[in-house]
């Protein structure tokens, strides 16, 4: 029932969310003809190429061809290849995926295992260099940050390729270099969480009944602690698929991120509307998703649904 | 050796020769080795870093220059460009015009296929540029080669081409990417696709296309022209990003990476497996004024031209990637026909006496100049230089630096709609009159400063019609002449080119459209 609910929500959600992206992709500089065509066209192949590119017909006409092409994806062509936008999308949405749960999946991980530690260890020198090391993988930008990496990963350790996606290994810097910003903020969150759980009486029991306090803190203490990092992981995802923008730019990974550039910067409004629409469905199936999972992990929050 | 010039008994008896390689060639070509050309089969592999991916490799729509990289390697033409940019033929044996000049007959080679096997003739060469003229098609040439007319085929070797105008600059077009030859069947069948795995009877054809990512090309096992594949297989890896490009390089990942900045030269020659290999271009950059309001004062212009110091622009802000203009066409345009002249001076001082014989008093006049940032070297910086230049002369110049889209936009833009004064824009096209008619005559609409002189298009009308070289060679050095002393630009440089190139290439050159050109390249690793 609440998944019919959430269901039912989505739906009006993704009807303004496309009604955003359409207007709004009229906001992008340039003309659509003038950039395929190239500086040295004249204004009446322009015309031939608007025409050809329904780019005369009125806004509403538009509109409805946009909506029409998530049903018949064969209707929504790119501007710059001609190809299906959905065939594009196809390709690289595989690799966009890839490196965003890749990201999100080793930030979560070494955020929990960080943070758990940090807890447990409170005020040491493990506590004080995440802390440090925290604030830097939330303050560096992504962009320096994945130069920094080809630059020591790639061409002085030799120990990763500097850009592609041919193989695995391809993609295992990026990943890396993502997951600094949701690492550092889970590790925070795990941190802060896990200490006001662990004043809980509750786990004086668990202690009472002779249990190791490793079993205290990851059996009782951390599923706790984690029902805010799951929810948080919701969010964080959409910044996942934001940051590969940037970071297939740098590593040369051809993702979902990588065509949306190139459609703002060729102004194919096609690639870049659908390329986004794209993004706001993932976001509110990863929502739901999230939501779904905290309601498995804290039972109290069922009747809130 | 010309046959007609031999006496009769000689030229027999050479012609017998001629009969003789002429059989031997046929059956050796049957068993599958051809005296001079039988090479190994390639074993080696070529990858390349690009800045950008092709948006298209159909030449119906393909104008970067990566995309006329590979169209060099996938298709044949009736005639193309040789690694010095001047046109040879490719499929054409011979050519000539009508007394009129406006029909161009083309004889062209026979027995060659496309890589699917189909037939490369007259018929399959017509069909192609039938194509190219068809506005169903939507090539981004159409306005530029609808002059061809109809275009027929006579026979299996036979082309002809029934102009709408008299054009005597016709092989030149012909020899433009736009003027591959494609196999239509093929193009129909394959419909959008054809754009990533086009079907041409070049020595190369696409293996794999992953966009965004990378693209292979291996040798064309049904090609049987003079420029065979010599590589096992051309890697072009997509890489947007600078930095990473050349970290490429830097670890040995790929062979060949284009678009090195400036600041990368020192760090590339410093390595012990490649170095960096600076080679002219064609492209002509110059501030293209409006020629409307203050600027159509000719001693403005003059005082913009004479203030700019264009070797030390070129030095200080282009790291030396660039060549200061001596006339407005850049070298390799259509070398026979262009005319350079005295470089301009820097003459801060005389620039500024002539503002004041214009009379605008020192901040009186205010100039607006729209560049690009990302299309050309430094373009920003170069656009902020300028505006110091000029300000130090008492024009008040605002440097509008803006993104690709709003600037194509805006160069785009009837003059009389520019709010702008002047626009840094690159210009590098081959041919004298495609570059020149189309930016000079009067009333085109891709001319758009307003530049207009009725000697100028009397004589752009002439130099379009004539077929033959000396005439078009003294009306196109008039035009140049006038248009160097006109200033209607402020002339700035011709950009050059920087390529990343490991030690085992050899063979590889830049040509001047800023094509790779890999006819002669080889790998030894």
């Amino acid at each position: 029932m609440f998944m019919l609910k959430r269901l039912a929500a989505a739906a009006p959600t993704l009807l303004v969310v496309s009604i955003l992206i359409f207007f709004f992709v009229n906001f992008i500089p340039g003309d659509p003809a003038a950039q395929l065509a190239g500086p040295n066209a004249s204004n009446e192949d322009m015309a031939v190429i608007r025409e050809n590119l329904g780019l005369n017909e009125p806004a509403p006409t538009r509109y409805w061809r946009f909506l029409r092409g998530v049903v018949d994806p064969s209707l929504a062509k790119s501007f710059r290849t001609g190809r299906p936008v959905a065939l594009e999308i196809a390709e690289r949405m595989p690799k966009t995926l890839a490196l965003a749960f890749g990201a999100l999946g080793l930030g979560l991980l070494l955020g929990t295992v960080s943070g758990v530690c940090c807890a447990v260890w409170q005020g040491g020198f493990f506590d004080a260099a995440v802390t440090v090391l925290s604030l830097a993988g939330i303050s560096m930008p992504i962009y320096w940050l994945g130069l920094l990496g080809i630059w020591l990963f790639a061409v002085n350790l030799g120990w990763f390729p500097a850009a592609g996606a041919t193989t695995p290994l391809h993609f295992v810097l990026p990943i890396l270099v993502l997951s600094t910003r949701p690492a550092a903020l889970f590790s925070r969150l795990v941190t802060a969480n896990l200490l006001e759980v662990m004043g809980k009486e509750y786990l004086d029991t668990a202690r009472s009944k002779g249990l190791s306090e490793m079993r205290v803190v990851l059996r009782h203490a951390l599923p706790n602690s984690l029902v805010a990092a799951v929810s948080v992981a919701g969010v964080q995802f959409g910044s996942m698929l934001g940051g590969s923008v940037v970071t297939e730019n740098v590593f040369g990974l051809p993702g979902l991120g990588r065509l949306l550039v190139q459609g703002v910067s060729s102004s194919d409004y096609p690639v870049v509307q659908y390329s986004v629409l794209m993004f706001a469905v993932f976001f509110i199936a990863i929502n739901l998703f999230t939501d779904l999972l905290t309601q498995w992990l804290d039972p109290r929050t069922r009747g809130a649904a | 050796m010309r046959l007609d010039a031999l006496p009769h008994k000689q030229g027999m008896v050479v012609m017998a020769c001629y009969m003789c390689i002429g059989r031997f060639m046929l059956v050796a070509a049957m068993i599958g080795v051809v005296p001079g050309k039988a090479i190994a089969a390639p074993t080696e592999t070529l990858r390349v870093a690009i800045s950008t991916d092709p948006d298209t490799l159909d030449p119906l729509s393909s104008y970067l220059p990566i995309s006329s990289t590979v169209d060099e390697l996938l298709f044949d033409g009736l005639f193309t460009f040789d690694a010095k940019n001047n046109v040879v033929k490719d499929l054409a044996t011979d050519f000539t015009y009508s007394a009129d000049g406006k029909i161009l007959t083309v004889k062209m080679v026979t027995g060659r296929r496309f890589a699917s096997g189909a037939p490369l003739n007259a018929a399959a060469v017509a069909a192609s540029f039938n194509r190219l003229l068809d506005p169903a098609n939507g090539s981004i040439y159409l306005g530029l080669y609808k002059f061809l007319g109809e275009v027929k085929a006579v026979g299996d070797d036979t082309v002809e081409f029934h102009l709408t105008e008299p054009n005597g600059h016709v092989p030149f077009l012909l020899a433009g990417s736009a003027g591959s030859i494609v196999e239509v069947g093929a193009a129909k069948t394959l419909g959008t696709e054809f754009s990533r795995h086009p079907v041409g009877s070049g020595p190369y054809v696409v293996k794999d296309y992953i966009g965004g990512e990378r693209f292979t090309l291996v040798p064309n096992p049904n090609y049987t022209g003079p420029r065979p594949a010599r590589l096992e297989k051309i890697e072009f890896v997509t890489t947007p990003e600078d930095g990473s490009r050349m970290a490429l390089i830097e670890t040995g990942d790929v062979d060949i990476v284009e678009r090195v900045p400036p600041e990368s030269i020192p760090t590339l020659n410093a390595l012990p497996h490649a170095a960096a290999l600076v080679a002219p271009s064609m492209f002509s950059i110059n501030a293209e004024a409006v020629l409307r309001g203050p600027l159509l004062d000719k001693r403005v212009r003059e005082a913009l031209n004479i203030s700019v110091d264009r070797d030390g622009i070129t030095k200080g802000v282009l790291g030396g990637l660039g060549t200061p203009s001596v006339g407005f066409v850049g070298p390799g345009t259509q070398d026979a026909l262009r005319k350079t002249f005295a470089p301009l001076p820097y003459d801060p001082q005389k620039a500024k006496a002539l503002l004041a014989e214009a009379g605008y008093k020192p901040g009186q006049l205010s100039l607006t100049v729209t560049c690009p940032v990302g299309r050309y070297i430094k373009d920003a910086q170069v656009c902020q230089a300028l505006q110091g230049q000029w300000q130090a002369i008492g024009i008040n110049v605002k440097a509008d630096v803006i993104d690709r889209g709003t600037w194509l936009k805006t160069i785009g833009l009837p003059p009389e709609q520019r709010k702008d004064n002047l626009a840094l824009v690159g210009r590098g096209t081959a041919g004298m009159d495609y570059t020149l008619y189309r930016l000079f005559y009067t009333g085109v609409s891709t001319n758009r400063t307003d530049f207009s002189n009725p000697r100028v298009d009397e004589l752009l009308t002439k130099g379009r019609a004539t077929t033959d070289l000396s005439e078009q060679a003294r009306i196109y050095g008039e035009i140049q002449k006038i248009i160097w002393n006109d200033q209607p630009f402020v002339f700035l440089w011709y950009q050059n080119q920087v390529f990343g190139v490991s030690k085992a290439v050899s063979g590889f050159q830049a040509r001047l459209d800023e094509v790779m050109f890999f006819d002669d390249i080889s790998v030894k690793r």
